[in-house]
């Protein structure tokens, strides 16, 4: 039982849960993109398949066992540390991310309050 | 200020002069990458400017009538911008500058026009684009082989490669002066211009076709024969090009002759007086080649004078039908004149210049052997008698049709004067085709490396196969004219006294004033029923070219079904692609 | 006092002035702030000039590449910067001049434009991988909330399309940036390119399909296009011409640089990419065939540009790259001209259908005449610059041999013809009717940028010249792949 456990501490299987479990969620996202007509599923799911790919991000840049890339308390060496870049990449990203999606969410919004539409199919006013 | 406006507008239009004769040595416009513009004025195309800067004023001096009008006085600066930046050119690049520049400028100029409709306007742009990217593809190609965009002989090229560029420039330049099949634009353009502008179009613009075909033999020293071989006393190649010239001469005749539009109708002459041009040049040899120019020489007057007389009579009576013409000739005497100087040019009858020049052509091809051809050609130009003759029966002769034509005036000023020029530069070149020959033809020979054509004196017109003196025919046709004239004056008396036509009954029908008594009127429809002539009038391209554009239109709609409204499909699109490519590319492990 | 000249400053000064907005608003000085600061990068950029020509200025931020980040400004991304700076001036100079659009006027579009501009700015210049997916998310926004800045039924349709995809094409992107970093734990560009060879074959495809679609949405490529017909109909017009102008400019330059860059042989995505480019340029040219709403129309035009442009670029010869960054140079200002254009006839008449703008010559001759300009320079006909950029890339199609380019962009040409030949007559068709009366505040002043457009695209059509030695430099500058990586990374052992 234990060795089953101690399986899951090992690097590269950890990794592949991750890496499945991310890809999961992105096709899960990538599905409601594709399939639901709702613009703030829409958003929703955009938002997910963004956050897939930070978790992959994350997931795999890090190994168990790291601490926190942080200078403090006794740690003086950047030795048994994760990585900082992704954790930054993903802090950046994250808030690009929101901004969009608020931007998006807010003109649905607006959308609907001038046409009372919410579906991306009803939107044909562009067409001649 | 009107005045200070069209005066610099007259002054504008003898720019091509002031070219002409004051355009020294080459000038080189660095452009980019290596490529450097030089602008030289060679013989031939020295030849040609002379015709533009005969051509350019006397349009101008009737277009001085009309309201004064700054835009189209612009259109037409860069018209002939582009028509002397073409001529100037010593390399393809300077070339194909000036030739888009005149199809551009002359295109808004077409579109000034109230009768200018959307399938006249698309074709002529259409076309002539097409015209010019066939030539930027065949320039470019040269480009590719010999490294140089220069106007000069090509040699050491393999035969593929020179039939290559002798086809894209042939195409090209057939486009541009409307050989069939390629001519739909011609009708349509010449038809629906500003009646002046017709005249441009007709006598000017299309010269410029005829100076990128006479390019060809420079390309190609040896008349053509080096690309394929010889066939008969001629090259193969031209052979070919001989009989496109042919076909558009005789189908042409025949399409004209069934016009009802006076326009209509010297289009149609335009696009088969061309159609000579184009057979001498096929030929290829001194003697056709010097016809070619003598024609293209007298084709320019000709035109000039029809197309001007012609605008004239539509400003005057407003009408452009043979059946709402006639009678015109004791209202509008010296148009009559100007339009029977015309007719017997156009004819290519003695004693004026035409005739000299088809004489010339028609020896190139009995020298070449190729018979076929000679008797394609008379068929041809006697057909053409036909349609010189509607064209002086119609507007002048028999009985006027419609009361503008029975109160009509002479033209005013401003069109007789070129009208009374163009004549007298029809009846001396009459006078003397040695001067033609020997000042105007036999340069433009030598420059292209052909033995010139030579003239013992100015007068006299002389070959291998024999020769005129054009005093002798002069007076002689001359003696004659005056001799009928006289005689018809004598008699007149006697003939004025002859009541209203409407006097006249047959079948016991007696006409009204609203019966279409005129000669005119259905003149040429029954040639519908001749067997074969029938068939070719009754088929047009404008089927072809027209499914054409329905079938760029449905394949458009078809494709633009891609373009829809949700973003979801879009998406759709791009992940599945995503998809199936990265598949695709793992199975193969490309 | 000396300044210190940096790069950074193309992207610092609309930055910060976008942050200042609320002082413009107080001090009344909106569009003059907005007007000026373009120029001054336009002029800072063009004083730039010799010095960028002797060498590239690399410019780092904290720590030298490549663990820092770092901007790069060589030739190509100079003349890319003088140009969304020059077009950036022309737009707004457009905007304060015009009395219509009161929208554009206000504190959003100008701290929205800015924005864009420092993004574009940024994509062109940084070195650095992740910096540039956030540049192209600075720029997504700013273009995002620009298409919808209107706030009508069609501008937010335009919008929240425009959200939905441009933000699929970011996930894409980032997707292909994360795997990058985690491959080789590298974000340095240059320092990736070293990298990017000893990676696996399958991660290198899938990379590159990631980065290949993300971009080609964003850069209009098909058959990842289909958006850009309804978002350039639903903003404004003087929106759209920053769209085709600069955005697409960017990231047209963002992928060639990545594909130059990150392949050591660009060989092999030269297929890819030329075939790409010439889909583009055909299916866009024929579709707009049968548009019958101006700014649809040129929305497809500027697609077929943006194929030919691709297809040119693709094919990675000296003589085709320099001729299609002269086609983007042309193609940013014709677009410009004709969407301004555009945006004047929408004030004239409230609808752009082919059957609603009949003879408009009549009402609005300058406009008409300065359409026609702009159709002729697009079309590449003489003496317009428009004909020296094309003119140079068959050149360079002809140099080696290689004939199949030539007759494509010639037969599209022809059919580009068709279409925009059919709206000009249709401004020059015959009407009874009278002119219009002019609109409240139109005035020959409003004309004054598109005027400078239409001399800039004679001058350089007679004297290309005058651009010829930056171009050159400029596309050496493009596929120069060692020299860039000497020059950031330093003489590698």
């Amino acid at each position: 039982m234990l060795e089953v456990l101690e399986l899951f501490d090992r690097p590269a299987v950890l990794h592949s849960i991750y890496l499945i479990g991310s890809l999961i969620l992105f096709f899960i996202g990538l599905y409601g993109l594709l399939a639901k007509r709702h613009l703030l599923k829409i958003f929703v799911s955009i938002e997910i398949m963004e956050l897939a790919v930070y978790l992959i991000l994350i997931a795999i840049a890090t190994t168990p066992g790291e601490t926190a890339p942080i200078l403090s308390d006794g740690f003086t060496a950047f030795t048994s540390m994760s990585d900082p870049i992704p954790q930054a990449l993903t802090l950046t990203a994250i808030v690009i991310g929101v901004a969009v999606t608020a931007l998006g969410t807010s003109m649905a919004i607006q959308y609907h309050r001038l046409t009372g539409k919410v579906s991306v199919g009803e939107m044909t006013e562009l067409k001649d | 200020m009107n005045l200070i406006t069209k005066l610099l507008f007259l002054g504008l239009s003898f720019t091509p002069a002031a070219t002409f004769f004051t355009w020294d040595g080459a000038v080189a416009w660095s452009l980019f990458n290596g490529i450097t513009l030089s602008f030289d004025l060679t013989p031939l195309s020295a030849f040609f400017m002379l015709l533009l800067a005969i051509g350019a004023p006397l349009i101008a001096v009737p277009m001085l009538r009309e309201k004064s009008d700054e835009s189209a006085y612009a259109l037409y600066a860069l018209l002939l911008l582009g028509m002397q930046l073409l001529l100037l050119a010593g390399d393809f690049i300077g070339f194909f500058i000036g030739w888009e520049m005149m199809t551009w400028s002359s295109y808004l100029l077409l579109l000034r026009s109230p009768r200018t409709d959307l399938e006249g306007a698309q074709s002529y742009i259409l076309f002539n684009l097409a015209s010019a990217f066939l030539l930027l593809a065949g320039m470019l190609f040269l480009y590719s082989i010999t490294d140089d965009f220069r106007i000069q002989a090509v040699d050491g090229l393999l035969t593929a490669d020179k039939l290559v560029l002798f086809v894209l420039f042939s195409l090209a330049f057939l486009i541009k002066v409307g050989a069939l099949p390629l001519h739909l634009w011609v009708p349509r353009s010449y038809d629906q211009a500003p009646d002046l502008f017709s005249a441009f179009l007709s006598a000017l613009m299309s010269k410029m076709g005829i100076y990128g075909l006479m390019i060809l033999p420079l390309l190609f020293p040896d008349g053509f024969s080096e690309i394929s071989g010889r066939f008969l006393n001629g090259p193969v190649a031209g052979y070919v090009l001989a009989w496109i010239g042919v076909i558009t001469a005789t189908i042409a005749t025949f399409k004209a002759i069934s016009q009802e539009d006076m326009k209509r109708l010297l289009a149609y002459s335009s696009i088969a007086q061309v159609g000579y041009i184009v057979t001498a040049l096929g030929v290829g040899s001194s003697l056709a080649i010097g016809g070619a120019l003598f024609q293209a020489l007298v084709h320019t007057l000709v035109k000039l004078l029809l197309f001007i007389t012609i605008a004239g009579i539509i400003l005057q009576t407003g009408h452009r039908r043979f059946t709402d013409l006639g009678q015109l000739i004791s209202r509008m005497p010296i148009s009559f004149f100007g339009v029977l100087i015309g007719i017997i040019g156009l004819a290519g009858m003695p004693p004026l210049p035409g005739f000299a020049a088809k004489y010339l052509m028609y020896v190139g091809l009995i020298e070449a052997h190729w018979l076929l051809l000679l008797a394609a050609m008379i068929l041809a130009s006697t057909a053409s008698f036909v349609y010189c003759y509607k064209l002086i029966y119609g507007p002048f002769l028999g009985h006027a049709n419609s009361p503008e034509a029975k109160t009509a005036t002479e033209a005013p000023w401003q069109y007789l004067i070129p009208q009374i020029i163009l004549m007298g530069m029809l009846v001396a070149l009459g006078i003397f085709p040695g001067w033609a020959i020997d000042v105007l033809i036999d340069p433009v020979l030598i420059g292209l490396n052909m033995t010139p054509i030579g003239a013992p004196t100015w007068a006299q017109l002389s070959t291998n196969y024999g020769g005129y003196d054009g005093v002798v025919l002069m007076s002689v046709f001359a003696t004659v004219f005056v001799l009928i004239t006289a005689l018809f004056l004598l008699i007149r008396g006697n003939m004025h006294r002859a009541a209203s036509p409407y006097d006249l009954s047959f079948c016991g029908e007696v006409p009204t004033a609203d019966t279409p008594l005129h000669y005119g009127a259905g003149m040429g429809r029954e040639l519908r029923r001749v067997p074969l002539i029938g068939w070719i009038l009754r088929h047009t391209t404008t089927g072809f070219y027209a499914g054409l554009t329905r079938q760029t239109q449905a394949a458009a709609g078809v494709i633009g079904t891609l373009y829809g409204s949700n973003p979801q499909t879009w998406l759709l699109l791009a992940v599945l692609i995503f998809a199936v490519t990265l598949t695709i590319q793992s199975v193969t492990g490309a | 006092m000396t300044l210190h000249f940096t790069p950074v400053w193309f992207i610092a000064v609309p930055l910060l002035l976008a942050f200042l907005a609320p002082l413009w608003v107080r001090w009344r000085l909106l569009m003059p702030v907005l007007f000026s600061a373009q120029v001054a990068l336009f002029v800072l950029a063009l004083s730039w000039l010799p010095t960028v020509r002797i060498a590239p200025i690399l410019e780092t931020i904290v720590i030298a590449p490549p663990l820092g980040i770092h901007l790069h400004l060589d030739a190509i991304a100079l003349l890319l910067v003088a140009l969304f700076s020059f077009a950036g001036a022309i737009v707004s100079a457009f905007i304060w001049l015009d009395n219509g659009a009161a929208h554009l006027r206000e504190r959003p579009a100008f701290i929205l434009m800015l924005l864009l501009i420092a993004g574009s700015n940024g994509m062109v210049l940084t070195g650095d991988i992740f910096n540039l997916y956030v540049f192209i998310e600075i720029v997504g926004v700013s273009a995002y909330a620009l298409a919808a800045i209107r706030r009508d039924k069609t501008a937010l349709e335009a919008g929240l399309k425009y959200v939905i995809v441009g933000s699929v094409a970011a996930i894409f992107i980032l997707f292909a940036i994360v795997l990058l970093y985690l491959q080789t734990g590298q974000l340095n560009i240059a320092a990736l390119a070293q990298a990017f060879g000893n990676m696996p074959a399958q991660m290198q495809l899938l990379i590159g399909l990631l980065m290949l679609i993300g971009l080609s949405i964003k850069a209009e490529l098909f058959p990842f296009n289909f958006w850009v017909p309804d978002i350039y109909r639903g903003s404004d017009p003087e929106i759209t011409a920053l769209y085709s102008g600069v955005l697409v400019k960017a990231f047209l330059f963002v992928l060639f640089h990545l594909t130059f860059i990150l392949l050591a042989d660009p060989t092999v995505a030269r297929n890819w990419l030329m075939a790409l480019g010439a889909i583009t340029m055909i299916v866009a040219e024929l579709v707009a065939l049968r548009q019958n709403d101006l700014r649809r129309m040129l929305a497809y035009s500027s697609l077929g540009q943006v194929g030919l442009i691709t297809l040119a670029l693709a094919f990675a010869s000296e003589a085709t790259t320099a001729g299609a960054l002269f086609h983007m140079v042309n193609h940013t200002l014709i677009k410009v001209l004709l969407f301004l254009l555009a945006a004047l006839m929408l004030r004239q008449y409230a609808s752009l259908k082919l059957t609603d703008v009949h003879g408009l010559s009549r009402t609005m001759p300058l406009a008409a005449g300065l359409f026609v300009l702009g159709a002729l320079a697009v079309l590449g006909l003489p003496p317009f610059s428009g004909f020296i950029s094309k003119l140079w890339i068959l050149k360079g199609f002809a140099d080696v041999q290689t004939f199949w380019p030539v007759a494509l962009i010639l037969t599209a040409a022809l059919i580009e013809a068709g279409y925009y030949f059919r709206w000009i007559r249709v401004f020059y068709a015959p009407t009874d009717a009278l002119p219009m009366a002019k609109i409240e505040g139109e005035k020959t002043l409003n004309y004054a940028p598109l005027l400078v457009i239409a001399g800039l695209l004679i001058v350089l059509g007679v004297a290309p010249f005058l651009l010829e030695d930056w171009l050159q430099q400029a596309a050496q500058a493009l596929l120069g792949r060692e020299a860039l990586l000497n020059a950031v990374l330093g003489v590698q052992p």
